[in-house]
This record gives C-alpha cells, sequence and structure tokens, in this order.
C-alpha cells in the first residue's frame, strides 16, 4: 500500500527510510524532507491552539499527482511520514491511521530494547518486518 | 525611422502563445495604473538610471480631486519592460494594460536625441492599443539648443544631470493625473451598461452611454478570439454573457480608478451573470477581481511602498530577497490583519477567509482553461501572499503546490524564475525545505538539457543559496560543533555533490575541490565505504586541477566560502607531544623548593590555589629549547582502500614563532595506525602553543585544528619554551681492549665506555666534549653516581675537574678533554672459606695453629651462618613441614649473599657520569643539560690473597707477613714484592710469599695503651691502624708478562688476630737480653755447652708515656717439637739459679728495670725462652678497691719476639 516509510527524530533528521521501491529513493527522500515543512507547521498551529494533543495523526501533508504524504507525530516528536501512491483511490483514511499505529508500535518496540540509544538509526530486523508488511498491504 | 520601427515590431514574433506570467503581481496592482519606464541605453549609466527610477518609484500614487469633487486616491506600478501579450490580456484584465510610457535618455548630440525619440516612437508603436500618455525625459546639455525630430509627439522632460531634476516627481504626478482622466472617461464610458449604479452617477452616464455605447460588446481574452467564429452572438445567453463580462470591466476600471467599493459591487454582480451562463474564465476573473478590491478595502496602506531610507551599500543577502522586488511582501508574514472598522465600512467586502476561498475558486476556473495558465499561475502566487500575510502558511502551500504543474509554455528562464519566486514565497512561510527544493530545481533549470545556454554560475550561486534549507552549512566546524544529528545526510550528499559538479563547470576548481573536501570531511560517517573511496579519488582528480588550500574562497557575490579540512584522512588520534630527548632536557640550575609545610602531603594547599587555577588544562610539565628540535606524535590511520600519501605535514603553533619541518609518510591501505613524528623548531622563548597539524594529502592541504577534531584529549597543547641551551656531544675513542656496545636506540645517544681492568691495574680514559651546539658552554659540571659509596667510587674513578674549569668556556664547535683515571679496585684477600669441613683437612693456619686463624672469619660468621644454618636444615630432611618455595628463595637469596663477598669473580661496576653543562641565554635563565656518560667497569681478578699470617723476623722492627697469593688469571703472573723480589705464577697457581713489613711504630698505636679500658670501636680502630699500616707498607706489584699489563695488589682491610697484632705492633716494652753480658741479638745463633751455667740478663725499658704499675717478668723455658707442641715441663732438662719470675712495683715511663738469673742447661738440644711481661695496668689501685681480680681487666702480656733461642750441646 505505502510505497515510502520514513522516521524521523526530534531533530529532524531521518533515522529510517524504506522505500518499495529502492531505485528512486533518493526522490523520496526529497518528498519526506520538504514534507517536513508542513509538518513543522502543523506543529507550531497545534501548539498555538492548544487543541487535543493526544492526536498523533497529522493527516494528509502533501498531495502530487503522483503520491499523498501522510503524516504522524509522536509525543516525543518523532515524525512518522508514510507516502501512498495517489493511484490508490480505495485507500481510506482510517486505513492510513491504522499504519501509523503499527508503526508506532513497531518504535515503541524498538525503543524498549536496551541496547538502542534514542537517537540513533533504527538497525531492527523486527522493525523492517513491520515497515515491509505495511508497504505491502498485509495489515 | 520607418525602418527602425520596423525592426522593433519584428523583433520579438507575437507569439499568443507564449506567456509572461509576472511573479512579482499582488493583489494591489489590480487597482493599479501601469507605466513603462524605459531606460535608453547609451549615454544614460545604469546607475544614473537607477536614481531617476527611483525618484519615479517616488511618485506611487497620486490624489485626484475627480468631477464629484470626490478624492480619490490613484495607484500606480512601474514596470521596466512589459511583454506586448501581456498587455494583449488588457480586456480581461485591465491592470494589465499599459497606459503610460516614460523614456529615460542622455545625449550629447543631436543624433543621441534623434535616437532616443526614435526609441519613444517605436514604444509608443509598440504599445499603441493600449498607451494614453507619454514623456521623454531627457538629459543633456541646456546650452546646446537640440529640438526633438518633427515626428516626436510626445512631451519632453529637458533635465541636465540626474541631480537637479527636482520636478520630476510633480512631472510624474502630472502624468499619472492624466492618465487617470482617459481612464475614468472609460469608466464613464461603461459605467451605462451597469445595472448597479450610483445614482448620481447613473443619470449623468446613462445620457452618455445611450448615446455612445449602444450596443455592450463582447470582451475577449486572447485565446478566446478564434473561438467566436461561429457563435450566435445574439443569443440570450451571449448577450447576457456580455453583460457579464462588461460589468466585470467596469469593476476593474472602478478598482483602478481609486473606487474599490464601487469596484466590489461590479464584482458581485459579474460574479452572480457570469456563474448563470457557465462563463467559467470570466468568472474567475471576477471572483478574483472581488478579491482584489476586497484586499485593498481591507487592508489599506498595504500598497507597494518605496522604502525612503534604501542603504546601498548593503547587498540584499543571497536567498532572501531579490532586487527590486519591493513591495507588501516584505511584511512579516501574519502581520495582516483588517481593522474593525474597515470591516463594518465595508459590508460587501470578503472576510480574510473569503479572500482566500474566492481565490480558491477562481484558480479552479481559471485551471478549466489550458490557455488562461498564466493568469491562473498569477492568481495562484497572488493569493498565496495573501494567506501568508494572513498568517496560514498552509494554505499558501496548497496555493503553491501545483503551480509547477500549471502547463504553461515557458523558457527555461522563466522556469528558473518561476521556481525562485516560490522559493521565495516558501522561504516567507517559513517551508525552508520546501524554498531549498525549488532552488535547486531552479539551478538544475540553468544547466538543463533544455536550455540553450547553461549557466553554471547562476547554476552554482543557486545551489549556494539551497544549502539553508537542507541544514548545511559551509563551515565544517560548525558542523563537528554540535547540531551533527541534525540534517538529512543523504540529501545533504546529493546537494554538495550537485555543488561540486557545478562549481567544477563553472571554472572554479578550486571552488570544486573545496566543496568535495567538505562533503568528505563532514559526510565522512554516513558514506558507505565505497563511496568514500569514490569520493576521495573524485577529490584527488579535481585536486588535480586546483589545489585545495585551507583559506576562505571569496566569491564574486561576495559569498565568503569557509575553509575546510580533512581530519578524517588520515584519520588521527594521540596527538602527543615529546619531551626532549633525555640528554637534552633543560634542567633546573637550582631546583626551588617549594614550601610544602612540615607534612609530605597535605590536602591545604598553600596559596598554591591562584597557581593551579591559572595553569592551562593542556599545559606541559616539560620545556622546549628554544632553537632545538622537538617532537609530536601523531597515531595516522589510512581509512582508504588504497595507498595514501600524505605529505608536507607541519605542526601548527601560535603565540611564539616556530620553525615546522615538514615530514611525509605513505599509509598503505586500510592500515593503521601508524605513529608519525612531527616537529619542528622554536625560534622565541615564551609559552608555544601547538593547536594542530597541517597535511597535504589527495591534493588538499588541511589545518587540522584539535579543537576541531572530536577525539582529540585536549583543544590545544602549551608547553613552554626555555631560552637556547648549548649541546655537548662527548666522544669516548675507541680503545683497543673496550668493548664498544651498540645502542638499541639511537635517540637515546647516551655514550658509553666499556672497560675490563684486572683488579689493581689503573688505566686513563680520554674523553672529547664537543660543543655542537650554537651557544658557547659556560658551565661544566661533573659528577658520578654509583651503587657503590662515594669513597669507593673515588677509588675506581676520579678525574681532575680543575682541568676541565680551565678549558671553559667552549665555544660552539669547540673541544675539550677530560682525562679520567680508572682504577680496578678490589678485595684481594680471599674471605674465609664458608665450609668447615674443608678447613678440617688442610692447614688453616700456616705457622701458628688455630690461634692465628684469620680473624676475618670471626666477623664474617654472623653472615655465613644463617646460610649454613639453611643448609643442614635442608640436608637434615627436618625441615619438610617448610614451604619449599619460601626456603627455596632463601637459599637463593643467600647465595646471592655470598656470591657478594667473592672477590675472585669477575666484578662489574656501572657508573653514571653526569655532566652537567650550561651556556648562552639558557644559563642566565637558570637551565643546564646534563648528558650522562655510562661507565661499565669490569674487573677482573688479578691476584688473591687465599690466607695469611704473620712471623716474627730476624730483627725486632720487622716481621714477615706471609702471603698465600693465588694467581687468578689464566695465564702467567709476575708477582714483584718486597725490593726485588720476583715470584712467577702460573695461571692459576698459588704460591706462598713472605714479605718483611716493618713493625707497626708505637705513634700509631698510642691510644691502646692511653686508656686501658678500650670498648669496641676503640679497639677496632686500632686494629685497623695496623691493617691500614701493613697495607701501606706491603707494595705488591704484578706484571702479566704476556699481556704487559700491571697492577698493584693491595692489602687494604687485612684482619689480624690478637696473636699476629702482637707481631704487628712495635712492643712497648724493649727488650735487651744479655747473655753473659753480651747482647744476643735477635735471631742470632745462641749456642751454649750443656751443664755450663748462662748468665741470663733482662732489661726492660718502657717507651710507653706511662708507668706501669705491678709489672711480673717472667722467663719460661720451653723446648718446642716438630708437632708444635710445647714443652715448659723442663725441670729435668735445667735448672735455673735465681727467680725466673719477678714482680715489679712500678716501672717508671722511659724507665728500665734489669732482672738478672743463671742457668745451667742439663742436656743438650733446643731450648727456648719465653721473656714476657705482664702487667694489670695503671689502675693497680682499682684491683685492690675493686677486690675481685676477675673484675679487673685482663692484665697485657708483651712477650720477646722472637723467643730466644738457645742451642745446648754437649760440651
Amino acid at each position: 500500500m505505502a510505497v515510502c516509510i520514513a522516521v524521523i527524530g526530534k531533530e529532524n533528521s531521518p533515522k529510517y527510510v524504506s522505500c518499495l521501491h529502492s531505485e528512486n529513493e533518493l526522490q523520496f527522500h526529497y518528498k519526506v524532507h520538504t514534507a517536513l515543512d508542513v509538518v513543522e507547521e502543523k506543529l507550531s498551529l497545534a501548539g498555538k491552539s492548544n487543541c487535543d494533543v493526544r492526536e498523533l495523526y497529522l493527516g494528509l501533508l502533501h498531495s502530487t499527482e503522483e503520491h499523498k504524504i501522510f503524516g504522524y507525530v509522536t509525543n516525543t516528536k518523532i515524525k512518522f511520514i508514510v507516502i501512498v501512491e495517489a493511484a490508490n483511490t480505495t485507500l481510506r483514511d482510517n486505513e492510513v491511521r491504522t499504519m501509523f499505529r503499527r508503526l508506532h508500535a513497531a518504535y515503541t518496540d524498538v525503543v524498549c530494547n536496551p541496547f538502542y540509544i534514542p537517537g540513533d538509526h533504527i538497525v531492527s530486523k523486527k522493525f523492517e518486518g513491520v515497515v515491509r508488511s505495511i508497504m505491502c498491504g498485509n495489515s | 525611422m520607418r525602418s527602425s520601427v520596423s525592426v522593433i515590431l519584428s523583433s520579438p514574433a507575437p507569439d499568443t502563445r507564449m506567456s509572461h506570467p509576472d511573479y512579482d503581481q499582488i493583489a494591489q496592482d489590480h487597482a493599479s495604473i501601469l507605466i513603462l519606464v524605459h531606460h535608453q541605453e547609451g549615454l544614460l549609466k545604469p546607475k544614473s538610471f537607477t536614481k531617476i527610477w527611483d525618484k519615479i518609484r517616488r511618485v506611487n500614487h497620486t490624489k485626484v480631486t475627480d468631477s464629484a469633487n470626490v478624492t480619490r486616491q490613484v495607484y500606480v506600478r512601474y514596470v521596466k519592460e512589459y511583454p506586448v501579450e501581456s498587455n494583449d490580456w488588457g480586456d480581461f484584465q485591465t491592470h494589465r494594460r499599459l497606459l503610460g510610457l516614460i523614456t529615460v535618455g542622455q545625449y550629447e548630440t543631436q543624433t543621441d536625441l534623434n535616437e532616443i525619440c526614435r526609441v519613444h516612437e517605436s514604444l509608443k508603436v509598440r504599445y499603441t492599443s493600449t498607451l494614453y500618455d507619454s514623456r521623454c525625459i531627457l538629459f543633456g546639455n541646456e546650452n546646446e539648443q537640440l529640438k526633438t525630430p518633427s515626428n516626436f509627439k510626445s512631451l519632453p522632460l529637458w533635465y541636465t544631470d540626474t541631480e537637479t531634476c527636482l520636478d520630476l516627481e510633480a512631472q510624474v504626478s502630472e502624468l499619472l493625473n492624466s492618465l487617470f482622466w482617459v481612464l475614468e472617461s472609460k469608466r464613464q464610458l461603461f459605467s451605462g451598461v451597469s445595472p448597479i449604479m450610483s445614482r448620481m452617477q447613473r443619470s449623468r452616464s446613462q445620457e452618455r452611454s445611450r448615446e455612445k455605447l449602444d450596443r455592450v460588446p463582447l470582451l475577449l481574452a486572447p485565446f478566446e478570439r478564434k473561438d467566436i467564429v461561429g457563435l450566435d452572438l445574439e443569443s440570450r445567453t451571449n448577450k447576457k454573457k456580455c453583460m457579464g463580462r462588461v460589468i466585470k470591466h467596469l469593476g476593474d476600471l472602478s478598482l483602478q480608478g481609486g473606487v474599490p467599493h464601487e469596484a466590489l459591487q461590479h464584482y458581485i454582480s459579474a460574479v452572480d451573470t457570469l456563474r448563470s451562463v457557465n462563463d467559467w474564465l470570466w468568472l474567475g476573473g471576477a471572483a478574483e477581481g472581488l478579491c482584489a478590491a476586497s484586499v485593498v478595502v481591507l487592508y489599506p496602506g498595504r500598497w507597494r511602498t518605496f522604502p525612503i531610507q534604501r542603504n546601498a551599500s548593503l547587498p540584499p543577502s543571497p536567498g532572501k530577497r531579490r532586487p527590486g522586488s519591493i513591495g507588501p511582501s516584505s511584511l512579516p508574514p501574519g502581520s495582516l490583519t483588517p481593522a474593525p472598522a474597515v470591516m463594518e465600512d465595508a459590508p460587501k467586502a470578503l472576510s480574510p477567509e473569503g479572500i482566500l476561498r474566492r481565490y480558491q475558486e477562481a484558480i479552479q476556473n481559471y485551471a478549466k482553461y489550458q490557455s488562461a495558465g498564466m493568469i491562473e499561475t498569477e492568481a495562484c502566487f497572488k493569493a498565496a501572499q495573501i494567506a501568508i500575510q494572513q498568517g496560514c502558511p498552509l494554505q499558501a502551500a496548497s496555493f503553491l503546490k501545483n503551480v509547477v504543474l500549471i502547463n504553461l509554455t515557458l523558457t527555461e528562464q522563466e522556469k528558473i524564475q518561476r521556481f525562485l519566486s516560490l522559493s521565495e514565497l516558501y522561504t516567507q512561510m517559513g517551508f525552508h525545505r520546501k524554498a531549498s527544493l525549488c532552488r535547486r530545481l531552479a539551478a538544475t533549470r540553468h544547466v538543463s538539457d533544455q536550455n540553450r545556454q547553461p549557466d553554471w554560475t547562476q547554476c552554482y550561486n543557486l545551489m549556494l543559496q539551497a544549502l539553508d534549507g537542507h541544514r548545511l552549512s559551509l563551515d565544517p566546524t560548525e558542523r563537528a560543533g554540535g547540531g551533527f544529528a541534525e540534517g538529512w545526510p543523504a540529501l545533504q550528499i546529493h546537494l554538495l555533490q550537485q555543488l561540486v559538479v557545478a562549481a567544477r563547470r563553472m571554472g572554479h576548481s578550486a571552488l570544486a575541490t573545496r566543496h568535495m573536501t567538505f562533503l568528505l570531511q563532514t559526510m565522512w560517517h554516513h558514506l558507505s565505504s565505497t563511496e568514500q573511496r569514490d569520493l576521495a579519488k573524485q577529490l584527488q582528480k579535481l585536486a588535480s586541477e586546483c589545489e585545495g588550500a585551507p583559506v576562505p574562497l571569496v566569491l564574486d557575490t561576495r559569498a565568503v566560502i569557509p575553509p575546510a579540512n580533512l581530519t578524517n584522512i588520515p584519520s588521527a588520534r594521540n596527538f602527543r607531544l615529546q619531551d626532549l630527548p633525555l640528554h637534552l632536557r633543560p634542567q633546573k640550575l637550582q631546583k626551588i623548593k617549594e614550601d610544602i609545610g612540615p607534612f609530605l602531603y597535605t590536602p591545604i594547599s598553600f596559596g598554591s590555589l591562584d597557581r593551579k587555577s591559572t595553569r592551562s588544562q593542556g599545559k606541559m610539565d616539560y620545556v622546549w629549547v628554544e632553537g632545538d628540535v622537538c617532537e609530536v606524535l601523531l597515531d595516522l590511520s589510512n581509512p582508504l582502500p588504497f595507498e595514501l600519501k600524505v605529505s608536507n605535514m607541519r605542526l601548527l603553533a601560535s603565540d611564539v614563532v616556530f620553525e615546522s619541518i615538514p615530514s611525509s609518510i605513505v599509509l598503505p591501505p586500510d592500515s593503521g595506525p601508524h605513529t608519525v613524528t612531527l616537529s619542528g623548531v622554536p625560534k622565541e622563548v615564551g609559552e608555544l602553543e601547538i593547536q594542530g597539524y597541517s597535511t597535504h594529502t589527495l591534493g588538499v592541504k588541511s589545518n587540522c585544528q584539535l579543537k576541531h577534531m572530536p577525539r582529540m584529549p585536549q583543544p590545544s597543547f602549551t608547553v613552554e619554551v626555555v631560552p637556547a641551551l648549548p649541546r655537548m656531544e662527548v666522544a669516548t675513542p675507541a680503545p683497543k681492549n673496550s668493548l664498544q656496545v651498540p645502542q638499541m636506540d639511537t635517540s637515546i645517544s647516551v655514550t658509553s665506555i666499556s672497560k675490563s681492568l684486572y683488579a689493581g691495574e689503573s688505566t686513563e680514559c680520554q674523553l672529547t666534549i664537543l660543543n655542537s651546539g650554537s651557544q658557547p658552554i659556560g658551565l661544566l659540571e661533573i659528577s658520578a653516581q654509583c651503587v657503590l659509596d662515594p669513597s669507593q667510587l673515588r677509588q675506581v674513578l676520579q678525574w681532575s675537574a680543575d682541568n676541565i674549569q680551565a678549558q671553559l668556556p667552549l665555544p660552539p664547535g669547540g673541544s675539550a678533554s677530560l682525562t679520567l683515571y680508572l682504577h680496578g679496585y678490589a678485595e684481594f684477600l680471599a674471605p674465609p672459606r664458608n665450609d668447615m669441613n674443608d678447613t678440617g683437612s688442610q692447614p688453616s693456619s700456616l705457622l701458628s695453629g688455630p690461634s692465628s686463624l684469620p680473624s676475618r672469619f670471626g666477623s664474617l660468621t654472623s653472615t655465613s651462618q644463617p646460610s649454613r644454618h639453611h643448609h643442614n636444615e635442608l640436608s637434615s630432611g627436618s625441615f619438610r613441614s617448610q614451604i619449599s618455595s619460601r626456603s627455596g628463595s632463601s637459599v637463593g637469596s643467600s647465595r646471592l649473599h655470598s656470591k657478594l663477598y667473592d672477590p675472585s669473580a669477575p666484578k662489574v661496576v656501572d657508573c653514571q657520569l653526569k655532566l652537567k653543562y650550561s651556556g648562552g641565554p639558557g644559563l642566565e635563565a637558570g637551565y643546564c643539560r646534563i648528558t650522562s656518560l655510562s661507565l661499565c667497569l669490569e674487573i677482573l681478578p688479578s691476584v688473591l690473597v687465599t690466607s695469611w699470617d704473620v712471623l716474627p723476623a730476624e730483627t725486632s722492627s720487622q716481621f714477615y707477613l706471609v702471603l698465600d697469593v693465588s694467581n687468578k688469571t689464566q695465564g702467567e703472573l709476575e708477582l714483584h714484592y718486597a725490593d726485588g723480589k720476583v715470584m712467577l705464577f702460573e695461571g692459576s697457581e698459588e704460591c706462598r710469599i713472605a714479605v718483611p713489613v716493618e713493625r707497626c711504630p708505637l705513634s700509631k698505636l698510642s691510644k691502646l695503651y692511653q686508656n686501658a679500658e678500650l670498648s669496641d670501636t676503640e679497639r677496632a680502630e686500632i686494629d685497623q691502624v695496623c691493617s691500614d699500616h701493613v697495607a701501606s707498607l706491603v707494595d705488591l706489584k704484578w706484571v702479566l708478562p704476556v699481556s704487559g699489563r700491571s697492577g698493584k695488589a693491595s692489602l687494604r682491610g687485612l684482619s689480624l688476630t690478637q696473636d699476629m697484632l702482637d707481631i704487628v705492633r712495635m712492643s712497648p716494652l724493649q727488650w735487651e737480653v744479655l747473655l753473659n753480658k753480651e747482647v744476643a741479638k735477635p735471631l742470632s745463633e745462641l749456642t751454649c755447652v750443656a751443664g755450663q751455667y748462662l748468665q741470663l740478663g733482662v732489661t726492660v725499658q718502657n717507651y710507653l708515656e706511662w708507668p706501669l704499675h705491678n709489672v711480673a717478668l717472667a722467663l719460661k723455658f720451653f723446648q718446642e717439637y716438630q708437632s708444635g707442641i710445647r714443652n715448659y715441663r723442663l725441670d729435668s732438662h735445667l735448672a735455673v739459679a735465681g727467680a725466673p719470675n719477678v714482680l715489679l712495683a712500678q716501672l717508671d715511663d722511659q724507665g728500665s728495670a734489669y732482672h738478672e738469673c743463671n742457668v745451667v742447661f742439663f742436656m743438650p738440644g733446643l731450648y727456648k725462652i719465653d721473656i714476657q711481661c705482664s702487667s694489670n695496668g695503671r689502675s693497680a689501685n682499682s684491683v685492690s678497691s675493686g677486690g675481685v681480680v676477675g673484675d679487673s681487666p685482663p692484665a697485657h702480656t708483651w712477650k720477646l719476639i722472637p723467643p730466644l733461642e738457645i742451642t745446648v750441646t754437649d760440651p
């Protein structure tokens, strides 16, 4: 379902980027990178409006002819970015939310690992597996 | 003139498909009159034109009182160039019409003037469809009365220069005024058709419209013209369409004419009309107009203003604002909030949110027409700007997000312009990443395949501006400091690579090298090993074109590219300063004793708190010397899979002039760490700060500052440099019999002398001292250090200090000589044998039996006994319970102990000769150097006295010292003893010699008799005196005939038993024996006949300085057998007439006593007479008073030595 999944650290540097097709990975890097602008804007708005802080899902950040970019921010300001193909019209908002929830759970597992230093690149087979399964759509 | 007009008209082929979006447009521009200010290039310099341009632009609006006596604000927008194609859109949106023209030019001659006029006229022709009025500003010499050509029909404004055109603003206002009136008349013309009119206007305009505008024209957008064919113009829909478009047009005109409230009404009406006929394009136009009018109404005072105070010397910072784009967009985002009063004033105006909604609608409508791309694009930009100013960046982003996708036929240049404008807007809304992306895309457009004129410089500059958004600073130190986790490495690498390419293609190799260096340096940890290798190779290639140097590069745009240094290639660790080699290390001449108080350690620091705090962290606790090479060690690793050549490695130092000595190294692939020595020479005195090192590798020069390198323990090292000191070298001649041991480490070039001497041998060693430095040696002190105590050392080693001092000062290059006198000092006396069993088997004493066993044994029993004890215990087996290891070790130690006392083993004396020297400024500063000379002296045994004894000599003044001398050498040895007596020994042979020695005179022994009660130490002292006496007199010289070497054996330390001492010492009592009134000489042959009486007279003289009391003189006759047993029972052999024993009450000092008796021998034989005197000392009174005899000190007994011998023969 998703073509690219990225985990961005607190300081907006990538902690994990995975693409379904690795040939144009750099392009996805740019997409995720520029989507951060919107994430930051949304976060600053959320900070001002003092709205429901429990809502971690940021919704659609950006849409182009090819892709739709969704965002999600944890309470520790870890950002998850999911890029789906714009052609996939059957995808509903709820499904995207589910993807993010699974991703969040997997990330939590990674952080729970005592050998993982928060802020490092994520190198975890289990996490990789979850990301793969999300991208393949068998949730 | 005509031809030139045609040239201008024909030059840009009118292409309706080509559109030129104006990204600088803002919503307020809908309400402005457009005026073209043309710069007639030639004599008028751009700078002058800019001045005029600024002056003109200051007139951004004018106040006009209309026919109804209402003051209107008429705004104006000036452009420097305007495409004719955009002018064609004037019907659709009237603000696109070019209404006025101002030509600015300078002339000197008539020809120049004519040319200006010609261009002005041709421009008028070009925009003839819309142009209302024009002005021509002419600069020239007033004196020359030049006239404009006849066909010039504009109003010329004559000025002499750009400074004096004071009424220029007034003239421009005047032009504006005239333009307004034309516009106003047009508006009046159309207002008749509009259903909504203010009553006053209606009455007047209806009349006019009726007479002029019978039919409502169909206004068309440029692309609609060809579609009009075949349309039913008379249909109801079309009529409504016409009406709607005209109302919209009227709104445009009203907005331009300064009546925005009226315009709002027209627009609202037009929107309704047009929506009903599905005229989407014009509906969009009307919606946009509504928005523009609302903006004008809601946000008055947000017009394009010209900043009066403008500091022209301050260049606009790159990437933030382009010069010339001055407008409300420069306001901080989110600052736009309409005043509530304004909202109430204009109930028909849209709300701020409504404006954005309407814009959205307009854009959607425009999007339905492919040919309206330009309008759509501009609308997007305008909407985005409003959104930004309203503080809704997300809305703005939504306007901008599809701008790129709008189908426009654009040249590459215009695409670049579009990206840059986008980037500008994104920057304003705080979307720096997006802005950077746009800049990067603009940069790539500059050099894309479609671009026929690739401009790498522009590309590079834009790339440079894109760095910010990627959180990339070109200063590597910023990156090293912090923010390492920030940014997006993958994108940063990509961007930097593009930057390198751009810089290289631009032809600026130095920049390319710099950026590649930066890329390798900062992104090193994010690169895979293959990337590292490839990039390093690329850098090498780039650097071959232009070498990288650690200096900031200044670009034409005045941007400064800070230096980038490679600290990862090769990667360094363990930067450590080295102390000078030991022999060059400066020492303080006088050690300052620190006042540490009464305690060795105290936690309280007495006043040293301040000193400790000022002591910097990287301060070394040793010093370097001015003018001397000092070293720093560094471990380098090569992380690259190919051979890395690092050349010109130097130290970076500051504060003190420092001359670095370059060094080079070739590091094998993937290897390390290799230790590299960097050296340099400080040229000044002071605190030297070592900040890092510089390298030259991969063609790049790098200054690796420690403070910018992680993993370095300290940001810098400080070491004190002391004034120059001389250098001294000590050369030893290579003597034949010395063995030069090659030193393992040449850096510690301590000269060593090694010599082997036979015990007792003396030799000289000539040392040459060479001043190899540049300073004179003014001070030279020599001292020796050894395990031996100083007195012993003096026996082995001596030199003449005076001789050395006389040769000072030693100028640079000069030399001096020093003679060392070496002596093979050794013990020549064998220790007593440990093994008692052995002593039993052979006679331990030579002559006098066990009593004369060398008393040395006694002194050693205390040390030898424990070892024997161990032996016994081990051998007896009763010691099994003890831990074997402990006993083993103790045995070992005891063996070692006994070995020390074995004089027959070769002895090695290791000695350090320290030469402390200084001179020049270093001496004044109180520093010196110490050169050590190691002296290894091996002392081989020559002769050894295994045992000794004394014998009385023939004369009483002498005695014989009998020595068992063993030759411990392997060869023949000649021993010279006494006067001219020589003995030849074979190797390892032992011989006995007798040396006549003078007895120890009483003068040396005065202490012995002075006080009867002698303490142990005094007794030992006296023994020592005797021993020394013997040693000084016995002169044993040995010669090795084969090698010709010779030496002296000393008997120092000879220990004598009490019996021996009696012989050695001169007796205090002098004996004179008279036989039959004749003096019997000692050792003379005395004979008498058996049965004949012999008169024996003995005279005893006291040579002591005090009288002796109770002196018992005894004559004892005895016979001695061969076995050594004495027989004193001679009653049957002789008879004595007179007392053999007498007691003398007192023997005065220097006084003498005589005793006489007669003796008759009955049988022939050898008789001996022991004549002895015993005294219980001077303290006779003490004995009687003490009462106890045992307590009194033992009486000393003096004997006549040798005993008198009388041979009795048969009669």
